[in-house]
This record gives structure tokens, C-alpha cells and sequence, in this order.
């Protein structure tokens, strides 16, 4: 089994969820910081997530 | 927060059903970078994430010794020198190389000090999840530990070493992403590396130019105890001899694999400290900047570290985020056991059951005795977890129980592997006497108020210098008594040592592979790295 694909998978959800907090629930900050967190983390995650789905489906693409 | 946290579930029953094959070493097929990034991750448990950020607070940038002086120069050695003998050997474990390359009884001394490391080891991380979980979800210390065993049992139960090694690589990919954005906002709150620099002692922000005597620096140890003691002893003794790591390594697809697993896990090895330690000084600055964070107070006085990370992360991640983090740091709480239990089982299956309580039973009696042995690992566990309560540094007492287990066992190897007159009786006396050395040490010295049992000889400044010289006497002691008990023993005819010793060994040469497949280029790259590291921080 290729451990990409539940691992992209599971960043990818993780970001997803994340980057809709970040959106819908702006709000939800933390007491020390003023940065969006939920939202660039999120963001970065799904950014990993897709990346390891991709070079998953080139690995399954070259060797059948 | 709890979603985060079913979904870290469900991720795991997936893992879980789709992992098969070999229960104790995975078939010696998983993939490269793989097997690397748990070889690495393996070693970030409980100790790595708690223990980090409070030595990072407590002792500053010097705490990234512990990677670049303790764990890369050994894991370059393990993959160029070492791992042709324990891949080519077709050895299962570390002790089963023992009896291949000396006999029985070495072999028996080292699988029964590795089973009572591996039970300390995963205790101490169940110790720490309990805590934890009592901090964070308000949970009972019982109700954790015990719930805590009870997923790690099931999923090492029906999943095995491959489930491990998949579980160990997840969780790694999580604590990065994870702990990086804690590690970035957290240093930027407290004026970027500049800032720290300007509001903390000197000696705290530089990893070497206090180290001429332990009392100039925070962690009270002087550069040849830190060198020998850590960064040859202890660090040797551990990634090179620690069925733990080493079973990772030897889990890979080929010979060639087999020793890029440790050079590999170098990369990301050396960057971990950004992740894990600074996180641990930016919060000793914030407690000193009037924002209103603080360490929490533990019941004796004094501020309790341990609540470094934990505490950092209530500041600077909001819900969502939050519960990401937690999940992370459970995940690798859970992993850290696991990887031991897997350890402990492979080691008890083949080198304690099988050699000596049961030999020549049918292959599917084993798997059983393997499932077996992990409930009675995490039982065992448990109890640990209840000798770590006493002790209110977790990283102390692990290096405690590794220089008194891990410290001689590398002058063994050294000499195992690299001499081919060292014989049976002299790698066993040696190692014996090396172990009654450290606890000999261990028990008439004195730091910080505590050891001493049997009587005070000498005082160290910590318990850091303590732990480091343990290992020195340790090693020493083998290395001496090895030596000179192998010269006045018959040594073994060179024929039965062939795949085992340096000399007597085809080393291969992977010429016609590319740059980065091929050991040499690969560690001159990671050298390089490491010492423009090293200089930064100076």
C-alpha cells in the first residue's frame, strides 16, 4: 500500500476543515497572536495534502 | 478540538485494516524514505516534544546538542559502517546479531536489558500522556493511562510493525505541520531570533562558546563531558545499538536502503530543533515580556517546563488549530509506545521465547506468542508510567536508564563489529561489568540532591553532567575489560565471522548509482549542513 494516498488524504481533510474555520470563523483568534492561524495553516496543509496525492497518482500512473 | 481528534481516529482504523504481512519485521519491504522518516520518528515521542521544549527553556539553544552533537554523527556512522553487518547478517534483532557474532549469553544479557529499556521507555511515555490528558481534558491520571494503553494496544495487536512503522510516519508529517506555525508565531511574538537573543543571558542563545566549565552554562556540563559523554557515548550508543531505531532501518526493501534509512533521516533530523526547542526558549522569553503568559508553577515551586508546550500552544492556536496540535502531541505520545511495545515484542518473541522458553514450535505458535507479548508490554508499561511519576524531569530519568543500559552495549558493537580477535567471554564480561559500572556510578554520586544511595564519592554540578559521565565510566569500563578478557580467551576461527566483521565483510559499492542513492555524497552533504549549523549558533 502506498502510504501517500491515506496521508495526502488526510492532510487535505485536515486543511480543508481548517481553512473553512479560518473563513467562516474569523474570529476564533488566540489570546498571543493576531494572525488568522486557522486559515494559514490550514492552507499550507491542504497545500501538502494535494502535493502527496499528486505524487501518488504519478507513482501509480509510471508503475501499473 | 474533538473532531480533530475522531478524525486522528478513524485515519487509524483505516491504517489499521489495511496493514498485513509480517507481525515482528514487516517482510524487509518498506520503502526507503519511508523506513527514514521513522527511523527519526520513532525517537519523537513523548521525551522529544515535553522534554524538548522544557530543556529548550530551561537550558536554551544548547539543548540542540541533543540533535546535532548527539544523534547525526552517530546516525552517519550507523548507516555507512554499521548497517552492512546487521542487514548482511540476515539477523531479526540486535541481540540476534550478538549471538551470531559472540554467543548466547551476551545475547541473552542484552535482550533482557533491552526488554526492561524498551518497558521504561514506553511508561515514561504513557506517564506523559496521562499528564497530559489530566491537564488539557481535566481526565483522571488513571483514566489516561489506562485509556491510553488500551488504543495503543489494539492498534499494535492487530497491525504489527508495519502498522507501527505507518502509524510513526504519520504522526511525524503531523507534529511538523503541526508545531511549525507554533514554532513561527511564537518566535516572531518574541522579537524574532534577535529579540530572544536580546532579552535572554548570552549563554543561552549560544550552543558553544560557554561550555569551557559547567558553571558558566545553564545545563552545568564542560565541552569533553558534552562531546564524549553525549555526543560519542550516549548518542552512539543509541541510534547505533537500539534495536528501537535500528529495527526500522533493518526493515527496509535492500541492503543499499538499509543504509540510506539513517542518512536520510539526517535532513530532517537536524532541522527538528527549530520545531521542537524554540518554541521552548520563545516561551522563557514571553514569561519575561508582561504579556501575561507564565509558566505554571509546579507543587515544590519553580516553574514547571514540562507545561512549556502545552501551555505555548493555549496561547497561540485558537479552536481548530487547538485541537490539531493536541491530536499531534497524543498521536505522538501513542506512537513513541507503540514503537516501543513492537520493539519489545520482536526482541521477547525471538530472543527470549524462542531461544529459551519454547524453540522449534511451528511458525503461526510465534504470531501468537508476538500478540501475547503485547498485552503484557503495555501492562508492564503501566507500571512504568507509575515509577515516572516520581520523577519530575522525563528526560533525566530516560537518560538515566540509557546510560545504564545503552552506554556499554556500544563499546560491544565497536568492537564486534571492527575486531575480529574480540571474543565471546570478553564482549560478555565486559558488557556486564560496563552495566554494574554505570549503576555503580549512578548510585555513589550525587546531583542536584538526588542519587547517592549507596554512598556520595563525588558531586556533579547536574543531573545533565551526571547522566553524561554515567555513560563515559560505562563505556570505558567494556571497552577495557573486552579487550583484555578477549586477549586471554581463544579467539573464534575467522571462517564463522564471515558477513559479520569488518575485514571479513563485502562492503558493496553502489558506484553506478546516482549521487543521492549512494552513502558518500549524501553524508558529505549532511557534514556540510551540520556545520554551518553549528556555526550559526555558536
Amino acid at each position: 500500500m502506498d502510504l501517500r494516498v491515506p496521508s495526502g488524504w488526510f492532510f487535505t481533510l485536515v486543511g480543508l476543515i481548517l481553512v473553512g474555520m479560518g473563513i467562516f470563523a474569523p474570529d476564533t483568534r488566540a489570546a498571543l497572536t493576531t494572525v488568522n492561524v486557522n486559515l494559514y495553516s490550514g492552507l499550507s496543509m491542504l497545500v501538502f495534502g494535494i502535493f502527496l496525492l499528486l505524487l501518488a497518482w504519478r507513482a501509480a500512473r509510471s508503475n501499473p | 478540538m474533538y473532531f480533530a481528534f475522531v478524525l486522528g481516529i478513524g485515519w487509524r482504523l483505516r491504517k489499521r485494516i489495511s496493514s498485513s504481512g509480517d507481525f515482528l519485521m514487516s517482510g524487509r519491504s518498506v520503502p526507503v524514505w519511508i523506513t527514514s522518516l521513522a527511523f527519526i520518528a520513532a525517537n519523537l515521542g513523548a521525551v522529544e516534544l515535553i522534554g524538548m521544549a522544557a530543556s529548550g527553556a530551561k537550558y536554551g539553544i544548547m539543548t540542540a546538542h541533543f540533535y546535532w552533537l548527539g544523534a547525526i554523527p552517530a546516525m552517519l556512522f550507523m548507516g555507512i559502517f554499521m548497517m552492512p553487518f546487521y542487514y548482511g547478517s540476515k539477523a531479526r534483532s540486535v541481540p540476534e546479531y550478538l549471538k551470531l557474532r559472540f554467543d548466547e549469553k551476551t545475547r541473552a544479557f542484552n535482550a533482557f536489558s533491552f526488554a526492561v529499556m524498551t518497558i521504561f521507555s514506553s511508561g515514561i511515555s504513557m506517564y506523559a500522556l496521562g499528564l497530559l490528558l489530566h491537564l488539557v481534558l481535566g481526565w483522571s491520571f488513571d483514566v489516561s493511562v489506562l485509556a491510553s494503553a488500551a488504543i495503543v494496544l489494539a492498534y499494535t495487536f492487530l497491525g504489527g510493525l508495519t502498522s507501527a512503522i505507518y502509524n510513526e510516519v504519520l504522526q511525524f508529517l503531523l507534529i511538523v505541520l503541526g508545531f511549525a506555525p507554533l514554532a513561527i508565531l511564537s518566535v516572531a511574538k518574541a522579537g524574532g531570533w534577535a529579540g530572544i537573543q536580546a532579552r535572554l543571558p548570552a549563554n543561552m542563545t549560544h550552543a558553544w562558546q560557554y561550555m569551557g566549565s559547567p558553571t558558566e552554562n545553564p545545563m552545568g556540563v564542560e565541552i569533553f563531558g558534552m562531546v564524549a559523554g553525549l555526543g560519542f557515548v550516549l548518542s552512539f550508543g543509541y541510534w547505533c545499538t537500539n534495536f528501537l531505531v535500528v529495527q526500522r532501518a533493518m526493515a527496509a526493501e535492500s541492503m543499499s536502503a538499509a543504509r540510506r534509512t539513517p542518512l536520510i533521516g539526517t535532513l530532517p533530523k537536524m532541522f527538528l530543533p527549530f520545531i521542537v526547542i524554540l518554541p521552548g526558549i520563545a516561551a522563557l522569553v514571553l514569561s519575561k515580556m508582561n504579556l501575561g503568559y507564565a509558566f505554571p508553577l509546579k507543587a515544590t515551586g519553580g516553574p514547571d517546563y514540562d507545561q512549556a508546550l502545552t501551555t505555548l500552544m493555549a496561547q497561540f492556536y485558537p479552536a481548530g488549530m487547538l485541537g490539531l496540535g493536541m491530536t499531534g502531541l497524543m498521536a505522538s505520545f501513542m506512537s513513541g509506545m507503540a514503537g516501543n511495545v513492537t520493539a519489545f515484542n520482536t526482541v521477547f518473541t525471538y530472543d527470549i521465547y524462542q531461544s529459551y522458553i519454547r524453540p522449534g514450535a511451528p511458525d503461526h505458535h510465534y504470531l501468537t506468542v508476538g500478540r501475547v507479548t503485547t498485552v503484557v508490554g503495555v501492562l508492564l508499561s503501566i507500571l512504568a508510567a507509575y515509577v515516572a511519576t516520581r520523577y519530575n524531569n522525563i528526560m533525566d530519568l530516560l537518560q538515566l536508564v540509557f546510560g545504564c543500559v545503552n552506554a556499554p552495549l556500544f563499546a560491544t558493537f565497536l568492537l564486534g563489529m571492527f575486531w575480529k580477535r574480540a571474543t565471546a567471554h570478553g564482549a560478555f564480561t565486559g558488557l556486564t561489568l560496563g552495566t554494574a559500572a554505570a549503576v555503580l556510578t549512578l548510585c555513589s554520586t550525587t546531583a542536584e540532591g538526588k542519587g547517592g544511595w549507596i554512598a556520595n564519592v563525588y558531586e556533579f554540578p547536574s543531573q545533565m553532567a551526571q547522566n553524561f559521565w554515567i555513560a563515559i565510566v560505562a563505556f570505558t569500563t567494556c571497552f577495557v575489560i573486552s579487550i583484555a578478557v578477549s586477549l586471554a580467551t581463544t579467539p573464534r576461527p575467522d571462517k564463522e565471522m564471515e558477513g559479520l566483521v569488518y575485514g571479513l565483510t563485502k562492503v558493496p559499492h553502489d558506484a553506478t548509482a546516482k549521487w543521492y542513492q549512494r552513502p558518500a555524497p549524501l553524508t558529505v552533504l549532511v557534514v556540510l549542513l551540520l556545520v554551518i549549523l553549528n556555526f550559526w549558533f555558536r
